[in-house]
């Protein structure tokens, strides 16, 4: 049966909408501001063991012998596991590309700092880390590589020797006639770029307690995971388990951005609850263990990138070489995100031909997790400062340069070169309504004033693209299966009229519980509290990928809209049989069920779900009584990319415009935002106070990774920031106050015009804040190539301008 | 990160502190706010035997004045430091350097015994007592001495403290009439332990002259810095842009090889320190000649 599912807010079946589009509190709230949602560290099971993990100390050593005899007889400890275990009952991790794993536990050799290799279950989680202390490991250091060039080199040593090569990927994608467009350009503006190692940090590291039944061989994990079903099948790979034997129940979490990677932490609990067997055993990733060997570091990248420009000021081709370092295996996905910029290569700008030489390549790291973005964030800080640089090189306004370059209005849907379509944008109106907040002029002015009496003062214009909805086939270069990623929901009616919506995925923060019974709420006519949302595990919830890509609001609208259609087609034929007309002459409105053009002739919701299943002598024969449905919902139109990675993949662009102004003290390079304006346009709004959240908390990221935050290693490949006090995260004293403002151009593709909107504003911050600093940097002829512009680079580079 | 095994007892007065840390025939801490000491203990950096909580010792919370001097019982917390009236208005450098310290949550629990036993090189509180010239008094086993501020700290991490001494209260001088000072330094983040800071001092003479010029660095060395070199260049000298800038230059010369870490090379730290004396002279000569005003 296929179903229509309103393309925008004025098509669901409703007079006056109350929820959907409105500025809705989040249900969610009230459990977490008074400390009743269950986290995964508040799951206490019956007999559940305490797991810690013992970690080499070495980024690239032999393991020569694990001793873990006086561990064991250790009182409270219960079991103990070393890479032979590993070896014995696992499979390396699944990665992409393809082979670039490694056991959960370090088996032979160890491959960077932190990497297990043994761990304890005790009844508590103080004896298992008192039993960590009686293992001795005997290592066999090895020659480390911690730089992708030196990688490279055939000289050096391999990180996983069975690849002959440190080099995971190579290819050179080349989208139309790109050397005759730098041949012809009357300007070509060439720069290096590096952007250091940074990476998701949510509240709550990660968790999980896994129970290995002896008998059936049911692997149940529960955890604070992201995507239970991905993460179910890549259980089912380790273990080699048959797919429906591993049941995975996600908790709540406290935010993910791509850090709830966990896998190997969750397969060690795993093998211990084997051996101590079938006892639960709860692994907690400490915070050390987090930054240290967690899915905390993303985006080590080193940048060559070009732009073309004609005599008028249009960009007319782009050539990104990027080397990203990925650390020491592929099992964090961290290539994903340099597959990703594909989606939005070129920007909100017109640039008609470009190339990516994309390297990927393998060191004695951590190996790289996604982090909110998954990628463009450090493509579009290298595309705007490069956007920045020729405008000042054609003596243009960066604002004025980029609505020059702007794809306009009338031509979306838009297909950039490297193969996605833009739905829809109004990228002009969003620089006006940005620059007309900012006051830019008076801004312009200010500086002019500020500059004359020697102060360092930048006001930084910047734009980019938010791909929403993601698809596998954004993924495909870097070798990932599959076109369309289902969400499902379940909405049920019960015998009395009250409303049930079952989903696959846990509440991460991002609002979706309330996004769902708002939905529910204007569709059936009911109150937003008559609705309830409950959460299912993998063995029972509709195929679900949960949130990620900014795809989940937008998914989950388009099955639970799915499943309110199908319901009331169901309902519209038991009123009709009721009412003794056609179901075409039913209509559903404001909740009830009426005969068009007979007024006073209608049934309520709750009526008819009374009707169905209560009194079953009424319904007419062929209809099934269940006022209840299911809808798996999956972006329309994709299809298989092409050989050089072309493909419709994301569903929707967002845009955004930054207007940000900054202070540079000469003394100390430190830089004071004194003005932060969005204007975005993520389409419909479904829940705006929920946009808005997303949006300050990703400018938060966005100015952390711009100016704070930056995971640093020795040429040991030793990591020097393993806590809070050297990985700086800013806090409300450092995020700017921001004025917001927004453009609504709903998407002509998705469930009531609303656009992916999760990652949001850290596409847009860096390279804005970045843009801010290097005008700000103009009088001194330098420029800052390096993110975070740490106080200590742009000392150096003040400095060098005055020498 | 959970500590390893550890004995602790939770004593009410000095005296019983003091014979639970001479009595420990392993390694004794005591545990006062938690804020520095906790971390340590989880990371297992620190492993004592015997853990002396402090917290139920009610008698050391106190702040009083007598003598011209503000004092001040180890187990107060900073936040009562920071909310306090009396220090606010007789000596407004102590209020100055406190609110500098970590955030809310952190002054709450830590204490002013501490940040002092505690010697963190980039802490706000060693600089502060030098500057001062603080009285830091002591309760051992052979009963009670007291310590100067300059003598207290003995290099990174490591006070002149004995083993089963117990730091019970910090005596400041209050802000003299006339006297001029500022509290500055330069962090990462707002909260941070700074990347190099200056405690300043100074007064002008009937000619203007500045005099009597202190400067006390920290975050640059293993212990609380006094350039004095630097100090001697601004005493008797016209206060002014020129003079403070010799005077920063002079002290980042004065100063050993500073620390070097991820946020600031030896160089940088060097040069920062040099800014905060600059900045902090200018301000605490500025504040001297407003008080001079007012007399
Ligand atoms: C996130 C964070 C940021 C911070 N930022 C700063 C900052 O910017 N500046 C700063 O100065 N500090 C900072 N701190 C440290 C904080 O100020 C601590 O409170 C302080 O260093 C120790 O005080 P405490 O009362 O917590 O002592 P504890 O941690 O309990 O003890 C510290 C040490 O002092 C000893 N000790 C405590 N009391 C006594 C006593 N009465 N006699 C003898 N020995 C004693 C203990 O045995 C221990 O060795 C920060 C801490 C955190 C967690």
């Amino acid at each position: 049966m296929a179903v229509e599912i309103p393309k925008r807010l004025e098509d669901l079946p409703t007079s006056a909408r109350r929820w959907v589009g409105r500025h809705v509190q989040r249900r969610e709230d009230a459990a977490l501001l008074t400390g009743r949602t269950e986290f995964i560290d508040d799951v206490v099971l019956p007999r559940m063991l305490h797991c810690a993990i013992l970690r080499s100390p070495f980024a690239h050593a032999r393991v020569v012998k694990v001793d873990t005899r006086e561990a064991e007889s250790l009182p409270g400890v219960v079991a103990v596991v070393t890479g032979e275990d590993a070896l014995r009952w696992s499979h390396p991790a699944i990665t992409a590309p393809d082979g670039w794993g490694t056991h959960c536990i370090a088996a032979q050799k160890v491959r960077y700092v932190g990497e297990p290799v043994a761990a304890v279950a005790a009844t508590s989680r103080y004896e298992a880390e008192d039993a960590l202390e009686r293992i001795t490991v005997d290592y066999d250091p090895l020659e480390v590589v911690a730089d992708p060039f030196r990688a490279m080199e055939e000289s050096s040593p391999l990180v996983i020797e069975e690849k002959g090569t440190n080099v995971m990927l190579q290819r050179v994608f080349t989208w139309g006639e790109v050397d005759r467009a730098f041949a012809d350009a009357a300007h070509v503006f060439t720069e290096k770029f590096r952007w250091n190692r940074v990476g998701a940090n949510p509240t709550e590291t990660f968790g999980a307690v896994c129970e290995w039944d002896p008998m059936s061989l049911d692997l149940t994990v529960r955890g604070s995971i992201q995507s239970a079903s991905h993460f179910g099948l890549g259980r089912a790979a380790t273990f080699g388990l048959p797919s429906n034997k591993v049941n995975v129940k996600s908790h709540p979490h406290g935010g993910s951005f791509g850090g709830k990677g966990g896998t190997r932490g969750t397969d060690i609990a795993c093998m211990l609850s084997r051996k101590a067997g079938g006892r639960p055993v709860k692994w907690i990733e400490d915070r050390m263990e987090y930054l240290v060997s967690g899915g905390s570091q993303a985006w080590d990248r080193h940048y060559i990138a070009s732009i073309a420009v004609d005599g008028d000021g249009r960009v007319t081709g782009l050539d990104v070489k990027l080397v990203d370092d990925l650390g020491a295996t592929g099992e964090g996905y961290g290539a994903i995100s340099a597959a990703k910029p594909l989606a939005a290569f070129t920007g909100p700008y017109t640039i008609p031909v470009a190339r990516y030489d994309l390297t990927l390549v393998a060191t004695n790291k951590l190996p790289a997790s996604p982090y909110r973005g998954m990628g463009p964030p450090p493509h579009f800080f290298v595309l705007e400062q490069l956007m920045d640089i020729a405008a000042r090189g054609l003596d243009i306004d960066p604002a004025e340069f980029r609505r020059r370059n702007f794809i306009p209005s009338d031509r979306f849907p838009y297909t950039i070169p490297s193969g996605n379509e833009y739905d829809s944008g109004s990228y002009e109106e969003v620089l006006d309504k940005a620059l007309d907040l900012a006051g830019y002029a008076e801004l312009r002015r200010q500086q002019a004033a500020a500059r004359e009496q020697g102060r360092i003062v930048g006001i930084g214009v910047a734009s980019a693209i938010e791909p929403g909805v993601f698809d596998w086939n954004a993924y495909a270069v870097v070798g990932m299966q599959g076109t369309g990623v289902p969400e499902g929901a379940t909405v049920s009616i019960d015998v009395l009229g009250m409303i049930t919506v079952r989903v696959g995925f846990a509440m991460e923060g991002q609002g979706q519980y309330t996004l769902v019974s708002q939905l529910v709420a204007d569709y059936f006519g009911v109150e937003m509290d008559a609705v309830r949302v409950v959460q299912l595990d993998t063995q029972s919830a509709p195929p679900s990928f949960g949130p990620g890509g900014s795809r989940l609001g937008v998914a989950i609208t388009g099955a639970v809209l799915g499943a309110c259609e199908r319901i009331r087609e169901k309902m519209c034929a038991v009123t009709a049989r009721l009412m003794q007309t056609e179901p075409a002459n039913i209509e559903l409105r404001d909740g009830k069920f009426t005969v068009k053009g007979m007024p006073g002739a209608e049934m309520s919701v709750p009526e008819v779900a009374g009707t169905m299943l209560a009194r079953s002598d009424l319904l007419p024969p062929d209809v099934d009584p269940r006022p209840e449905a299911t809808h798996v919902w999956t972006a329309p139109g994709r299809a298989p990319a092409d050989e050089e990675g072309r493909a419709k993949s994301y569903l929707t662009a967002a845009q955004a415009v930054h207007v940000v102004g900054v202070e540079i003290d000469p003394d100390t390079g430190f830089v004071e935002i004194f003005k932060y304006v969005v204007c975005d346009d993520c389409g419909t709004r479904l829940n705006p106070a929920v946009v808005e959240g997303q949006t300050e908390g990703s400018v938060a990221q966005g100015v952390g990774v711009a100016l704070y935050e930056e995971y640093v290693y020795d040429e040991e490949a030793q990591p020097l920031t393993t806590t809070f006090m050297d990985y700086l995260i800013p806090t409300v004293n450092e995020v700017p106050a921001m004025e917001k403002v927004a453009v609504v151009t709903p998407s002509p593709f998705t469930p009531l015009g609303a656009k992916g909107c999760g990652e949001g504003a850290i596409h847009t911050t860096p390279a804005a804040v970045m843009c801010a600093v290097n005008d700000a940097l103009v009088p001194l002829g330098v420029l800052a190539r390096e993110v975070p512009a740490a106080p200590k680079r742009l000392w150096k580079l003040i400095r060098a301008a005055r020498d | 990160m959970k500590p390893a095994p550890f004995e602790y007892v939770a004593p009410t007065t000095v005296e019983e502190a003091v014979s639970s840390l001479s009595g420990c025939d392993g390694e004794a801490k005591l545990l006062a706010g938690g804020q520095s000491l906790m971390p340590l203990l989880n990371m297992r950096l620190a492993r004592p035997d015997l853990v002396v909580d402090l917290g139920r010792v009610a008698a050391l919370d106190y702040i009083r004045e007598s003598d011209g001097r503000l004092a001040i019982g180890a187990m107060t917390s900073k936040r009562s430091v920071e909310r306090s009236g009396l220090v606010a208005s007789r000596q407004p450098l102590l209020h100055a350097a406190t609110v500098l310290v970590a955030h809310p949550q952190i002054r709450n629990r830590g204490t002013v015994g501490g940040s002092m036993a505690q010697a963190d090189p980039a802490a706000e509180y060693p600089a502060m007592a030098v500057a001062l010239d603080a009285e830091l008094r002591v309760v051992g086993p052979d009963g009670e001495r007291s310590i100067n501020a300059e003598d207290f700290f003995v290099t990174y991490l490591t006070t002149a403290l004995q083993p089963a001494e117990v730091l019970t209260e910090i005596r400041v001088p209050v802000l003299a009439p006339g006297s001029g000072w500022a509290f500055t330094e330069v962090a990462r983040r707002h909260g941070d332990f700074a990347m190099a800071g200056a405690a300043v001092t100074v007064t002008l003479d009937a000619g203007g002259h500045c005099a009597d010029a202190k400067i006390v660095l920290f975050g640059v060395g293993p212990v609380p810095v006094r350039p004095r070199g630097a100090e001697q260049a601004v005493n008797g000298e016209r206060p002014g842009e020129d003079l403070y800038r010799q005077a920063g230059r002079k002290a980042s010369e004065e100063i050993d090889e500073p620390l070097s870490d991820v946020h600031a090379s030896a160089e940088y730290r060097r040069h920062l320190a040099g800014v905060m004396v600059r900045r902090g002279l200018a301000e605490a000569v500025a504040r001297a000649a407003a008080a001079r005003g007012d007399a």
